[in-house]
Order: C-alpha cells, then structure tokens, then sequence
C-alpha cells in the first residue's frame, strides 16, 4: 500500500506466482482491490484460495481483508534477505520515503533509519526535478549518465533543491549534468542514513527507484560498493509481506 | 532603559492575548481529558488511586486555586525552569515550588513570534504560555529560579525576565572538581538568601532539616513506585508517568501520601497477579528531551497503544525519573551538612547532557545501563526534538554503549505538533515489532 502505487504479490510453495499494480490515488483501498483481482486473475486463483494475506506500507491500514499487517522496514527485512540471503544492509527507496535496514545475522531486523520529514531522499525528489529540467522522468537515468562532471545542488528539501536547478539552468549547466547533481544529492542523503547503522558489503537496494540507472550509479559510487537489486524492485515490500502472510498461513496449518 | 520596556517580548493587545488564551486553554482542557481517558481504556486493572493523580493533573483544576489561595494568605510561590533549583530550600522558606516547563503544542508557535523556529520547542511553547499568560503555575510564580542549564534555558529566564522577576543560576558544566563544588556552594548560600529575602522567612537549620526529610519520603513514595515497575507489568508508563510529573505541582506531602497509597493497590495486585496489560508486550525505556504533560504525551501514547503494544517500564527524563530519584543524603544535622548534601544531590547527581569530563556524560550512561539491567529492559527509544543539541549529540555515545549490550535503540526525532504522528506511529511500531520478533526468538 504505497504512497503512490499499490502492489500485490502471490505466492504458492515460496514461488511468486502473480503480481498486481495500481497507482493509490484517492482510493487506495479501491486500487488494491483492483490490483488484487488482477493478481488473481493472473494467478488463476479465487479470493478464497488465499491462505493469509498481510497488507504493508504507508496506506497499510486501508488494505481490505487484509489479516496482518507488517512494518515497512519489517517488509523490506524480509524480502531483501529472501531476495539476497547473505544482504545484511537493505534500502528501500519509495515514492515519498527512503528507509534503510540493518539485519542481525539471523537476517532478523535489528535497526532501521528512515529519512526524517522530506520527500527530497525519494522518488518524488526525481519527479519534481524532472519537471524542473522539462524531461521525461524516464529520462532522467539515462541522461545523468551522459554526464562527465557533477554540480552540487541544495537535497535538503525539495522545494530548495528546485530552485537550486533553476540556478543551475540560467548558469546554462548541461541538462545531464544537472540530473546527475540531482542524483548525487539523492545519494548523498541516503548514503549518510547507511553509514550510520553500519555497511555490511553486500547491500541490497529495493523500491521503485532501484529501477532508475541514474540513482543506481550515484548511490554506488557514493557507497563505493557495487549493489544488489532484484528484478523487480518495486514489488519488493509487497513481496516480504506475502513472505510473512505465508509464514503465518504455515504456522495456523500445524 | 524604563521599566516597562521590554528586551525581548512583542507587545500584544490584551484582545488578542485573551482570545488566544481561550482557544489554546480551551484545546487544552480536551486534550486532558482525551489523554486521561485513553489512559484508562489502555490500562487493565487501573488502580483506583491513579484517579487523585487524573484530577491533580489538570492544569486548571483544583491545584492552581489551592496555590492562589495560599498566596493569598501570605505564601510565596518560586517557580523553577530546571531541577536545579533547590527544593528543600524552598520548602524551608515556606514557600511552595512549582515547575513551569511548558507542553503545549500551539504555545510554541506564539513563542516562535519571539525567537526562531530553530530554538527546541519546549523553551519556544514556555515562551508562548507565557505571552499569552495560559500557565497557571507561571502566572502565580512570584519569582522563577533560571537554571543555567542547555542554552535554550540559559536565554528562557532571560526573555521571562521581560515580565517577572528572575533569579539565574548557573551550573558548573563539570561536575567533578573542587572548584565546581566551592562555585556551586555559594550559588546555593545566594540562592538561600534570595529565598529568605523574598518570603521574609530564615531558613533555620531546624526548618531545612524538617524541609529535607520531606523530600527524603517523597523519594522513598517515588523509589517504591518505579521498583513495582521492575516486574511484570502492574502499570502502565503513562500512568506511572503522570503520577511522577504532578510532583513539579502538587503539594508534596499530600502527593507522598497519595503515592505511597499507590503503591499498597499495586502491591496488592502484584499478589493478586492483575497484571495492566499482557507480559508479551515489549519493555521499553524513554530517554532524552524532556516529555511534558499534556500535549507532550505523543511518544508514550504511541507506545502504549501501538500494535504491537508496549508499555514504558523506565525512563532517564528530567520530567520523570530524574525529578525524585535520588534523596538528599544527609549524615549530620549541621547547616554545613545540610547545604553540603543538597549541593551533591542536585549537581553531583544529575544526569542532564548539559554535563561533560574526561569520561564524557558517565552518570548518564550508568544510570542507563543499571536501568537496562534491572528493569529488563528489551529497548530504548531515544526521543529528541529539533533543537534540542545536547541530547542530539550525545547520541551517537549512548548508542555505542548500548550497542555493546546488544540493546536495540531507536533515534526518534520529532517537534512539538501533532503533525507528525502519523509518520512516528509507522516508526515506533516498527520497532516495537522488531522488539517483539527479537523476543519470540
């Protein structure tokens, strides 16, 4: 239940069998239902075949029929070392929120930062820049890469680190220089929340914006580590809420 | 400069001070009453006594009529801003002390007409009471004693100066030397004339003496109620809470009585095993800015009735355990002693981060792993909010420390609105879930 999509995730014997979408708009409750009917449809599955469902996220409580719920970082613990079992370090970049995780070496959560009161760390940090650049928000990965030098930019707030690219426009900075400035300020913040609870080497990065090539490439250089990312990022909190749904369904069956 | 001209504070029209004064003290008056009824949905077995320690807990009740009737007859009221300021003197001069620290929300948005949006909230919100003339225990000080501890309280008694009259009182920010003892020495033997000066009253060695071993009981009240805590659960933390910040206005025998009374119910209901929630539910300890009543009650409601649940067994907050816990340790009866033995229990044995030495902050951090140790704490949450620079940079030691134990802590930093909650109750239950996977292990 994200902040701006829903996802769904089904899995049948630890396999993932379908996925759902929707964008959360006004009604997230109505999204995840439609996204949920269309996982099943894709699964073949009737509502009554699922064991246990667990909702996640910021719109957690809103999920219908939800039987569980679970922490987003509690989530992201789980997907990520289900997703990359020797990950101890695991980020999670969303729309409106960026988290990091520590797991203990039961792969148990055992500290999380989450970066305090701005989008300027998130995916909407991306999206209010692209517009200020007049790109496509696809765009903006590929181009930062296009980049030889960076430029730094205000990443404190959004609203300031718009008006930090306005600056760099009328400098007549290149555009991809600027996306990447954009990206390295991202970084900058997420990797500071990293060090604080300690780096393990393999790290994995999960959420949406682990789909953006822009990002990826700061936050590895910013971490000088190379970085772990799943197919599909996006689904990853919804997947580690299915893990817990079906370590739940496992343990009302014995 | 004339008398009436003030340094720091606007001026405002009485229309607009008094509207405003409805409006927030109304507000308030809801939100007393909204925390005391939660407090008693979220505790199974409520003891009964707990209902002295509801009413004496409106700001606007019974206890400010009390204290302005004593004023009335002739008493003096002291209000204090931190606990440095020296009860027992104040008890010995016959007078009645009051703490004045404010935890309205909306006040700290008046106090941010005064000074920046940077300074913590709590010196920004008892700014704005005090515009506004909403705290009663403020408004009936006659004079308030300015600790000179963090530097928001160092500039607070400056800018109340603006409207009573302000007696600072500076702290030697190392404790253990010789030459901060002999300091903080004649700090008090000032401070002991101001107070015999003020209220026409010689603090007679037979006076001090009786004035301490009031104390001495309240401590005794107050050491017995957060041993009942050490064990499985018999009260909640808000409840146990409230009953330790009422001392900073209450009158403090009858609040001994009251809490001894207390702790016979809860002792009765340990034998009975009626126990205030589930012993599943985490045991979390609070440190860091203090929390205070009423609006201030976020971060301990969060926990209370979060999901998964847990309940506050300890704190290290100037506005809870640290207000009572230690008693003045006197060995002889003689005026020396006796200032001697104050003089230690309010430098020698505070644990505030405005302290620092070759050790850093080590009271704080023994005091915090006694805690741990004995109250078996499963997690710490470390609650600061923006401003607050002491307790933010002494941070990064406690967690060193308790990541040596293996003690999972959790930096939560917040402001003084009700904004927030939404993104702290994702926070605290997270973590309170992690507690709680750690446990089932």
């Amino acid at each position: 239940m994200g902040t701006q999509t829903v996802k769904v995730v089904i899995l049948k014997d630890g396999k993932v069998v379908a996925r759902g979408k929707g964008f959360s708009g006004f009604d997230p409750a109505n999204s995840a239902k439609q996204a949920m009917e269309e996982a099943l449809k894709a699964a073949k599955l009737k509502p009554s075949d699922l064991s246990h469902v667990t909702a996640t996220g910021a719109n957690m409580s809103l999920a219908p029929k939800a039987d569980s719920t679970i922490s987003m970082m509690g989530a992201d613990a789980k997907a990520g070392v289900f997703l990359f079992p020797k990950a101890r370090t695991i980020i999670d970049v969303g729309a409106e929120e960026a988290r990091a995780v520590r797991c203990d070496e039961r792969g148990l959560m055992a500290e999380f930062v989450v970066n305090e009161r701005c989008a300027a760390g998130a995916g909407a940090f991306i999206e209010a820049m692209a517009r200020a650049l007049e790109v496509k928000l696809e765009e903006m990965g590929p181009l930062s890469l296009k980049a030889e030098r960076a430029s730094p930019i205000n990443a404190s707030c959004v609203i300031f680190g718009e008006s930090d690219v306005v600056t760099l426009i009328h400098r007549q900075e290149s555009k991809p220089e600027i996306a990447r400035a954009v990206f390295d300020a991202m970084a900058d913040r997420i990797s500071s929340m990293v060090h604080r609870l300690g780096v393990n080497p393999d790290v994995a990065l999960l959420g949406g914006v682990a789909k953006d090539v822009g990002f990826v490439a700061s936050l590895k250089r910013k971490l000088g580590l190379d970085i772990l990312i799943p197919e599909f990022p996006e689904f990853a909190g919804a997947l580690g809420a299915a893990l817990i749904a079906a370590g739940k369904a496992e343990r009302s069956h014995k | 400069m004339s008398s009436q001209e003030k340094k720091y504070m606007p001026e405002i029209s009485q229309k607009e001070v008094d509207e405003l004064r409805n409006q927030v003290k109304t507000a308030s008056q809801r939100i007393m009453a909204e925390n005391i009824e939660k407090m008693k949905k979220t505790a199974k077995n409520r003891p009964k006594a707990m209902e002295y320690f509801d009413e004496v807990a409106d700001l606007f009740g019974k206890r400010p009529k009390e204290i302005q009737a004593a004023k009335e007859s002739g008493k003096k009221v002291i209000g204090y801003t931190c606990l440095f300021a020296p009860i027992e003197m104040i008890l010995a001069a016959d007078a009645i002390p009051v703490r004045v620290n404010s935890g309205w929300y909306d006040t700290s948005k008046l106090g941010d007409r005064v000074v920046p949006v940077e300074v913590c909230p709590v010196i920004r919100s008892t700014i704005g009471a005090k515009m506004i003339g909403l705290s009663p225990y403020l408004e009936l000080s006659d004079v308030l004693i300015s600790v000179l501890t963090c530097d928001g309280m160092t500039k607070l008694g400056e800018i109340l100066s603006d409207y009573k009259p302000v007696w600072s009182m500076p702290i030697p920010r190392v404790k253990d030397s010789a030459q901060s003892l002999r300091f903080w020495r004649e700090e008090l033997v000032t401070m002991k004339g101001q107070i015999e000066a003020l209220t026409g009253n010689k603090i007679t060695g037979k006076k001090l003496k009786s004035a301490i071993e009031q104390t001495q009981k309240a401590t005794k009240a107050f050491r017995r109620l957060q041993d009942l805590r050490k064990g499985n659960p018999v009260i909640m933390g808000r409840d146990a809470m409230l009953v330790n910040q009422t001392y900073m206005w209450d009158d403090i025998t009858r609040w001994t009585e009251k809490t001894e009374a207390l702790c016979e119910e809860l002792e009765e209901k340990v034998r009975r095993k009626e126990w205030a929630c589930s012993l599943d539910a985490p045991r979390v300890m609070v440190t860091g800015t203090p929390m205070i009543w009423p609006d201030n009650w976020k971060l301990p409601t969060l926990v209370e009735e979060g999901t998964p649940q847990g309940v506050l067994v300890a704190d290290e907050l100037c506005s809870g355990e640290r207000l009572l816990y230690d008693p003045v340790g006197v060995d002889e009866w003689s005026m020396d002693d006796m200032l001697n033995a104050i003089g230690e229990r309010y430098l020698m044995a505070s644990t505030c981060p405005c302290f620092t030495s070759k050790d850093g902050n080590e009271d704080r951090i023994n005091w915090m792993l006694n805690k741990v140790k004995e109250w078996n704490i499963q997690g710490v949450i470390y609650y600061v909010v923006r401003g607050c620079m002491s307790y933010a940079m002494e941070y990064t030691r406690i967690k060193k420390v308790l990541d040596k134990i293996s003690m999972p802590v959790y930096y939560l930093d917040t402001e003084y609105t009700r904004e927030d909650v939404g993104q702290m109750k994702t926070r605290v239950e997270a973590f309170l879930e992690m507690l709680t996977a750690r446990i089932d292990l």
